[in-house]
């Protein structure tokens, strides 16, 4: 596998997102350079989620939901005509809070469960389950269960099984939202470390509440703001050292001194 | 910040005229052309149905998902059209019902059906004479006795399952469960074995008791679902002031479930408000009014119907539909109140709605 | 401080702690009474139970007596002035079953269509417009379902039974053989008018579990590049196969049960319709109980409780697994 297979650089311009009459983002401009790690950082309810949920278009499955602006990807807008919703979400994938792997299947048939539900062809199923599952780093604790149900593994192991399955896509982009919130600290120091090795094959962006995690993963950091009643938005982006260390608004200096949050 | 007014952006919904009209003429022009088919050529419409609308259909629609999706769009149009097939089928049988029943029964209905009963009426007396008036009463006479024990019963039921802390209570569900599949003919039946057994005779009041097998469980199943609305917090801070077990239940969780406990009463009278088989095999009909349950003949409104039903005269048949129309008003009626009931009361508790907003 | 303990000796046996017995004190007598009297009416479903089966063998027995085990499987039913009594059910029951059968066959597209189209495609005003249809289609009265099967339905089912036997004729199940028979009073019209009665119910649980799915599983599936029928048949389906399999099979418990619904659609004939659907013979052990009740001597009516006690037992069981399916908790719930 390529080491710098074909990862993409992201942008948002404009992106402006609604709940029925309600907005809740104004105005998100974001770059996510190829090979990079961002992380969106902020306080809780201030639509970063919400805002990673448009980078997909699985934000469009929401009855009321409404969006203004683009999303490009290699500079084509992904909600433009030439993209339909699935084939956004086979070149960007995505891993969810609480692992969610499928239930009624086994290891091996999660990690091939994608590329069936999506009707693509598999070319080598067990070259490309190996392949996924060391992406992940965990090949070596489920080599020989490979037929086990998904479940009987532990929290930990079954979101990483969630990021093999995503890797099976062969995703330019993989957007993680809190991927390790439900998870112990061992666990979340072995996902922290795979998202590192991604990184030279794919652009990552990963929302975190865990301040120090942002520090240790990413490249550049994203923050998130949103007063009472009004739109959430990006308070200040940049480099992940600066923003941390030398931040540039009060608010950005104030939320990551845990003044507030 | 901008603060925008909202434009009206969907764009991924592509929502285009050319679009629209894609997906009305796919709806409409497989019905349509089916129509002229079968009109013109003159085959069997229910041939027709299943061997040229249904799959013009999909084919109308599979050209549609697959221009806007591509392949897989087809998969998605097939999955629509079906599920919409089949649904279309219970809808139309369900409006059918209703419809036969509204428009059969209002042809007997009048405030002479209502009050009046069939004491003096034969086969060929005119719909103008006679009426439902005894039936309504033994209905309401007869389920009114079966809901004054079945109500406390399945409520204290269901304060078993939900207030103690018993092992049992899986048991006790399981067979409430298995209770509630009991075929009402056999109800019945258990109450005639009764009569024989200890040389009775056929009454109301056995109709009653044949009923109550059947609502008890419905009556204690919903009244469980209400318990278990109430939160958890509210009895363990009834507790934690001190209170018993039993004066928790009564000051502060029983109030709280009230409508939820009604909607069970509810419930379990629309369940047995319409059951025939157990009051045919124990209670005796009556052309006249009744008005003690404890002895004697009661005539009930599904057991009239039953009875005009299979008679060849069409006055009957016309009596059989418009008691099926006041049977069915009742239970609309019942149904109605306890929607709403449900209705008021999810208004109340629910906070505020918050969307996702992360 | 006392001394230092010594290391630990790992021959020397460790005794646990004693675990000391948490009890909520003594209950107060307006508790006990509460708890006693709720104990009390709780076990009212088991002497229920028990009283219906005990008043029935009672009543049974007689008969059963008589017949042996031949009344279950038997198929002969002779009940004149004159001749020795003969009941023997078999092939009301085997009627049962194939209405049933029927009946469930039909009901359970129909319903997981609807369970679909409610919880996945409509939007929320209009999911609950159709989930109120259903519940009021539970709601109704079977003698109304009985009374429009027989008139409104019938003519229209009849001609789609001719339809059926025009062209697919030549199949088993839907062979004439004797075109006296044919078409009214058929195990298919009853097989509709059942499956009519227990849409609703097989909906209600279909509907329950897939709204009960784990949201974030259907996202995972959609977020992988999954299109709607893909994510049904491949992740909607197998994790709801267990719940739904329940509600078919409570479905077919109150199927069995009917009564009075196909009583007047079926035209009831003492015989085995093995699998004749569009013929009008063969019956159904509910109905049958009904058709002879009227007349029937002492004798008979100890036949019919048996048969009342052959049908309960039967749905007993059908309806005892149907909850142990759907009840058993499953894993990837919400909660």
């Amino acid at each position: 596998m390529n080491s710098l297979t074909k990862a993409s650089t992201l942008s948002s311009e404009d992106i402006s997102v609604w709940f029925g009459q309600r907005q809740v983002l104004s105005d998100v401009n974001l770059t996510f350079p190829a090979n990079k790690v961002t992380a969106l950082i902020g306080p809780s309810g201030c639509g970063k989620s919400t805002f990673l949920r448009t980078l997909n278009r699985m934000h469009e499955l929401i009855p009321s939901a409404g969006l203004s602006g683009s999303v490009f990807l290699d500079g084509e807008d992904i909600y433009g005509e030439d993209f339909d919703a699935v084939t956004v979400r086979i070149k960007i994938g995505m891993v969810f809070q609480k692992p969610n792997p499928f239930p009624t299947m086994s290891i091996k048939d999660n990690i091939l469960s994608g590329l069936r539900l999506s009707g693509r062809k598999i070319g080598n199923a067990e070259e490309l389950v190996e392949t996924s599952l060391r992406r992940a780093s965990i090949w070596n604790e489920v080599k020989d269960r490979l037929n086990d149900q998904a479940i009987s593994l532990s929290g930990g192991q079954q979101q990483r099984l969630c990021i093999a399955r995503s890797l099976a896509m062969d995703p330019e982009v993989l957007l993680m939202d809190e991927p390790c919130s439900a998870l112990d600290p061992g666990s979340t120091r072995r996902i922290e470390e795979t998202i590192k090795e991604l990184s030279s094959s794919m652009t990552i962006v990963i929302v975190t509440h865990n301040m120090q995690q942002a520090q240790r993963v990413s490249d550049q950091t994203a923050f998130f703001l949103a007063d009472d009643n009004t739109p959430g938005g990006v308070v200040e982006f940049g480099a992940t050292e600066q923003i941390f260390n030398g931040p540039i608004d009060q608010r950005t200096n104030d939320y990551v001194n845990g003044h507030f949050g | 910040m901008s603060f925008a007014p909202r434009p009206a952006i969907q764009p991924w919904k592509r929502a285009n005229n050319s679009r629209r009209l894609q997906i009305i003429l796919a709806t409409l022009l497989p019905g349509a052309l089916s129509f002229l088919i079968v009109s013109s050529a003159s085959i069997d419409p229910n041939l027709a149905l299943i061997a040229i609308f249904l799959p013009l259909q999909i084919i109308a629609a599979g050209i549609v998902g697959v221009r806007a999706y591509g392949k897989r769009g087809f998969g998605d149009a097939l999955l629509v059209v079906l599920t919409t097939f089949f649904s279309a089928f219970v809808l139309i049988m369900l409006l059918s019902v209703l419809l036969s029943v509204l428009s059969e029964g209002s042809k007997a209905i009048s405030l002479q059906f209502l009050t009046q009963n069939n004491i003096y009426v034969s086969n060929t007396t005119s719909l103008d004479y006679g009426g439902v008036a005894h039936a309504l009463l033994g209905t309401v006479l007869i389920v009114g006795v079966t809901t004054i024990v079945a109500v406390p019963l399945g409520i204290a039921m269901s304060v078993y399952l939900t207030q103690s802390q018993s092992k049992l209570r899986g048991i006790v569900r399981t067979v409430t469960q298995a209770l509630s599949g009991l075929p009402s003919v056999v109800s019945g039946l258990f109450v005639l074995s009764v009569i024989g057994t200890f040389g009775f005779s056929k009454s109301g009041i056995f109709g009653s008791m044949a009923l109550f097998p059947l609502m008890l469980p419905t009556v204690a199943r919903v009244a469980e679902e209400a318990l278990k609305l109430v939160p958890a917090d509210l009895r363990l801070a009834a507790l934690a002031l001190g209170a018993p077990n039993y004066k928790a239940f009564f000051q502060v969780i029983l109030p709280a479930a009230k409508s939820g406990l009604v909607t069970a009463l509810l419930l379990g009278l629309a369940r047995v408000i319409g059951e025939t088989a157990p009051l045919l095999l124990t209670v005796n009909v009556n052309n006249g009014t009744s008005w003690n349950p404890f002895n004697g003949p009661m005539e009930t409104l599904p057991a009239y119907v039953y009875g005009y039903l299979s008679s060849s005269f069409s006055s009957s048949h016309q009596r059989a539909w418009g008691a099926a129309l006041v049977l069915l008003l009742l239970v609309a009626v019942l149904f109605g109140a306890a929607r709403f009931l449900g209705r008021a009361k999810s208004m109340k508790s629910k906070p505020t709605k918050q969307k996702a907003s992360k | 401080m006392g001394k230092l303990k010594p290391m630990s000796d790992s021959s020397v046996p460790k005794t646990a702690p004693a675990r000391r017995k948490l009890s909520a004190g003594p209950l107060s007598a307006g508790d006990k009474w509460f708890f006693r009297s709720t104990s009390i009416a709780a076990y009212f479903s088991f002497v229920l139970v028990a009283l219906v089966l005990i008043f029935l063998f009672l009543k049974a027995w007689p008969a059963l007596q008589h017949q042996g085990f031949a009344f279950v499987y038997g198929t002969k039913w002779i009940a004149e002035d004159g001749q020795p009594l003969v009941m023997q059910i078999g092939p009301m029951i085997y009627g049962s079953l194939l209405i049933a059968l029927v009946g469930v066959v039909i009901a359970t597209p129909m319903a997981i269509s609807l369970a679909y189209m409610i919880v996945f495609m409509l939007g929320s005003k209009l999911a609950k417009v159709f989930t109120t249809l259903i519940d009021l289609l539970a709601a109704l009265p079977s003698v109304i379902i009985g009374l429009w099967g027989f008139y409104v339905f019938t003519p229209t089912a009849i001609s789609w039974e001719t339809t059926l036997h025009q062209y697919l004729g030549w199949f088993p199940l839907f062979q004439v053989e004797n075109p006296d028979n044919a078409f009214r009073g058929s195990p298919f019209i009853a097989g509709w008018i059942v499956a009519v009665m227990i849409v609703p119910i097989v909906t209600s649980v279909t509907r329950e579990i897939f709204s009960q799915l784990d949201k974030d599983l259907i996202n995972g599936a959609l977020a992988l590049g999954g299109s709607r029928l893909s994510v049904f048949r491949k992740v909607i389906l197998p994790t709801s196969s267990g719940g739904v399999v329940g509600g078919v099979l409570l479905g077919l418990g109150r199927a069995l049960g009917e009564t009075v619904a196909i009583f007047y659609v079926l035209q009831i004939s003492f015989d085995i319709n093995w699998g004749n659907l569009l013929e009008g013979h063969g019956g159904g052990v509910a109905s049958w109980i009904l058709s002879r009740f009227g007349e029937a001597s002492p004798e008979e009516i100890s036949g019919l409780m048996a048969a009342g006690l052959v049908l309960f037992v039967i749905t007993l069981i059908v309806n005892f697994a149907a909850n142990t399916i759907v009840n058993r908790s499953q894993p990837w719930r919400k909660n």
